[in-house]
């Protein structure tokens, strides 16, 4: 659950990063990022060290370039764009070679030979893909399961396919039966099952592809990588990290032996992409945008969902807690200082993995509408407060002496005042649930920031994150700038 | 002929502090009654106590036109209040303000309660007013739609409190004026005020209070010229000079 967490402030900060377009590291120090729990590839053991197949093998090149090696933690698709700006100098983590990528990045030579696979609940009746007919499938987001799955969907008759950020989360889903199968890399998968028997690879699916690392285009360090890697496959040092990673022989004309060319983009142009090119590429930007899209109209939905779930929730809080009985009072208190004091984060994922445990089944949407409507509930509960509290008690007294009953009292004199002072702070937390709507990509959900990434990742190219990043803005700017009209013209009001 | 108002031993409480210490009080319909006497009192709490505003201790009892006003919510609504800072409602024009209580507590329709809310507009002088929100108004007239607003209600009792502190002193006079009208007309009134002249000219009795009690009540001469207690002549001295 924390892995998760954790993954999307690195998410966060890798965006921060992406932003400032920190230069490249020196030369002597050499920045690699990868997305760390991708197992046997690259992960922490219990000390807390990176290690790994790709670690062990990303040190090695760099001691033979008398450079030393500086590991950051990134999730899968942010890799690319980590390349492109010059953030990190390499990336690795089981990186696909395919022509796609090869357009906006470099690979050196490949050195393993890879497949996808399906794994499903050992419990489960599913043997092989012919039994996923209608059925729920994770990936990874924009990784070559993805890809590979979203081009089979029609042929394998899937239901669904749900995106994650890593294996733990998706095999928690599996675990929890809200997905049937999870499609990905088979060592990563074979290596993650091996101490977990209640789940079983059931098919492995040969995509012939080969596993590489990556660096921008143009980057001078690619060729020397290159060659190093050369000889130390000659060496025989990556078929040492085979046996000692996966304690089997590699295959003998397996890439993991045979030293090859880089694979080189098919497509002529400039080997440097410019700024524009990599942020503000058109072509991916239209092939995105529809994916986009959509991401914009689940945040929307979720938002709007969430918002008026929040204000109907928080106004019945509000009244129970300032003039109900003392146990609902108190009771109330405490709902709102709780949530208003638990991360929303932790909230999704505890709202999204604990009730299935109890048999109780929510899907991704449901768990985030849940979660984001119980914590803007919080607020907006405190908000209505203030905004009753405000309304002087002469205005409660005239109502008791003209004979109003509580509810004409409160529909027709208190809430019609408390709202215009409230309207400024209900509509900040509206940006506020709308902007919080991306968290919920850690559960699974297709929302516009879970969309870009994987769009970003398909493409090997940041700009539809910086297309969501416009779509966000375009969205919360006019209610922005509504609040602080709004807030000029009732302080203009009330002065009078 | 039964009292529209009737206290018995009222007597109130703030935690140990005992604001009312026994107040026994009738008055008739038709009759002006206005309270004065040193702040802290007790004027206000017993005119609040009157419509409920303020909780009063078990032992005591106030009844409008004999209906005991704890056992029977409604009878509030008999009571109309004015209040020194007016607390007319700032989102709803003079109309609606007045208009508010008659369609939701009695009910009636929007023609009826225009109807009466346009003959009280027209009675406290603020019939061009009627679409104005009440920050638009002066503080005499919003008093006075304070009046119209509790008149609309077609109360048995007027209790007013300091109604006319809080004004600049050149509105007094429009305020006093209507409610000397009221008084003209026939309507029971309870009035807190500092106003002498106005209490010596309108009311019918005058109730001088101190420490929670009344201590002297009778005809304004009385009371103003001829009071029976020292400490009813040491106010009204005090009152006097200024
Ligand atoms: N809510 C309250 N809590 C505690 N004490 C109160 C409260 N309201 C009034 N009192 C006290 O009760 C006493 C009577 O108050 P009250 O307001 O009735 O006086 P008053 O005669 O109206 O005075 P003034 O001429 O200043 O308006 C005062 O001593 C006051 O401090
Ligand atoms: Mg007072």
């Amino acid at each position: 659950m924390y892995s998760s967490a954790f993954r999307l402030r690195d998410t966060a900060a890798y965006i921060l990063a992406l932003l400032l377009l920190s230069g490249s590291a020196s030369a002597a120090e050499i920045t690699v990022g990868a997305n760390v729990g991708n197992v046997p590839w690259e992960f922490q053991d219990a000390e807390g060290d990176y290690v790994g197949f790709e670690i062990d093998l990303v040190k090695e090149v760099a001691a033979k370039l008398d450079a030393s090696v500086e590991i950051v933690n990134i999730p899968f698709s942010g890799l690319f764009s980590a390349v492109q700006s010059g953030r990190i100098d390499i990336a690795i983590s089981s990186i696909t070679v395919t022509d796609r990528r090869l357009e906006s990045v470099a690979f050196v030579q490949p050195y393993y030979d890879s497949a996808q696979s399906l794994t499903v609940d050992s419990q489960s009746d599913i043997a092989s893909l012919d039994d996923m007919r209608d059925k729920v499938v994770a990936v990874d987001t924009g990784s070559t399961g993805d890809i590979w799955t979203t081009a089979n969907t029609s042929q394998y008759d899937f239901a669904e396919i749900r995106r994650f950020e890593g294996i733990v989360p998706a095999m928690l889903d599996v675990q929890s039966g809200r997905v049937d199968g999870y499609i990905s890399d088979i060592p990563g998968l074979e290596y993650f099952i091996r101490d977990k028997p209640y789940f079983t690879v059931v098919q492995r699916i040969e995509t012939g592809e080969r596993y590489s690392m990556i660096l921008a285009r143009g980057n001078p360090l690619a060729d020397q990588v290159n060659d190093v890697i050369s000889e130390l496959k000659r060496s025989g040092f990556v078929a040492q990290l085979h046996r000692e990673w996966f304690g089997s022989e590699p295959l003998p004309d397996s890439s993991t032996v045979s030293v090859i060319d880089r694979p080189l983009s098919t497509s002529v142009g400039g080997t440097d992409a410019g700024f524009v090119q990599t942020f503000l590429n058109w072509e991916v930007l239209l092939n995105s945008y529809p994916l986009l899209l959509s991401g914009l109209s689940v945040t929307l939905m979720l938002g709007a969902i969430s918002i008026a779930f929040g204000l109907m929730l928080g106004l019945f809080v509000a009244l129970v807690r300032m003039y109900g009985m003392r146990s609902a009072s108190i009771a109330a208190k405490v709902y709102i200082d709780i949530f208003r004091s638990i991360p929303i984060l932790v909230l999704l994922i505890v709202v999204y993995y604990a009730p299935p445990f109890a048999g109780i089944e929510l899907s991704a949407f449901t768990a985030a509408a849940v979660a984001l409507s119980l914590v803007s509930g919080a607020y907006t509960a405190e908000i209505f407060r203030a905004g009753i509290e405000a309304v002087p008690s002469g205005q409660f007294e005239a109502c008791h002496a003209l004979g109003l009953s509580y509810r004409h009292t409160m529909t027709d004199v208190i809430l019609p005042q408390a709202i215009r002072v409230v309207i400024p702070p209900l509509t900040n937390n509206c940006i506020n649930v709308i902007k919080d709507t991306a968290l919920a990509s850690v559960v699974a959900m297709p929302d516009l920031l879970k969309q870009a990434n994987q769009a970003q990742a398909l493409e090997a190219n940041p700009t539809p994150l910086i297309v969501a990043a416009v779509m966000y803005i375009a969205l919360l700017w006019p209610l922005v700038i509504m609040v602080g009209r709004l807030e000029k013209r009732f302080r203009q009001e009330f002065s009078q | 002929m039964t009292a529209i108002v009737s206290i018995k031993n009222l007597h109130k409480h703030f935690g140990n502090f005992e604001a009312l210490a026994g107040i026994d009080l009738n008055i008739k319909k038709g009759e002006v009654v206005c309270i004065v006497g040193p702040s802290g009192s007790g004027k206000s709490t017993l005119i609040r106590c009157i419509n409920q505003l303020e909780p009063f201790d078990d032992s005591s009892k106030v009844k409008i036109s004999g209906v005991d006003v704890r056992q029977d919510e409604t009878a509030r609504a008999e009571v109309g209040m004015v209040f020194q800072s007016f607390n007319l409602f700032p989102h709803m024009t003079i109309r609606q303000n007045i208009v508010l209580a008659p369609m939701r507590v009695q009910q009636l329709s929007e023609q009826k309660a225009n109807a009466v809310a346009d003959e009280l507009m027209r009675r406290v002088g603020i019939e061009s007013q009627a679409d104005k929100f009440p920050r638009q108004l002066s503080g005499g007239q919003q008093q006075r739609v304070a009046i119209a607003r509790a008149l609309a209600m077609g109360p048995q009792v007027m209790l007013f409190d300091e109604p006319t502190s809080a004004l600049d002193p050149e509105m007094v006079g429009e305020v006093l004026d209507v409610m000397r009208d009221l008084a003209v007309s026939g309507v029971t009134m309870m009035v807190v005020t500092h106003e002498m002249g106005f209490a010596r000219q309108v009311a019918d009795r005058v109730i001088f209070m101190d420490a929670g009690k009344i201590v002297e009540a009778g005809a304004p001469d009385k009371i103003f010229d001829n009071p029976e207690h020292q400490r009813t002549r040491d106010f009204v001295n005090a009152v006097l000079q200024h």
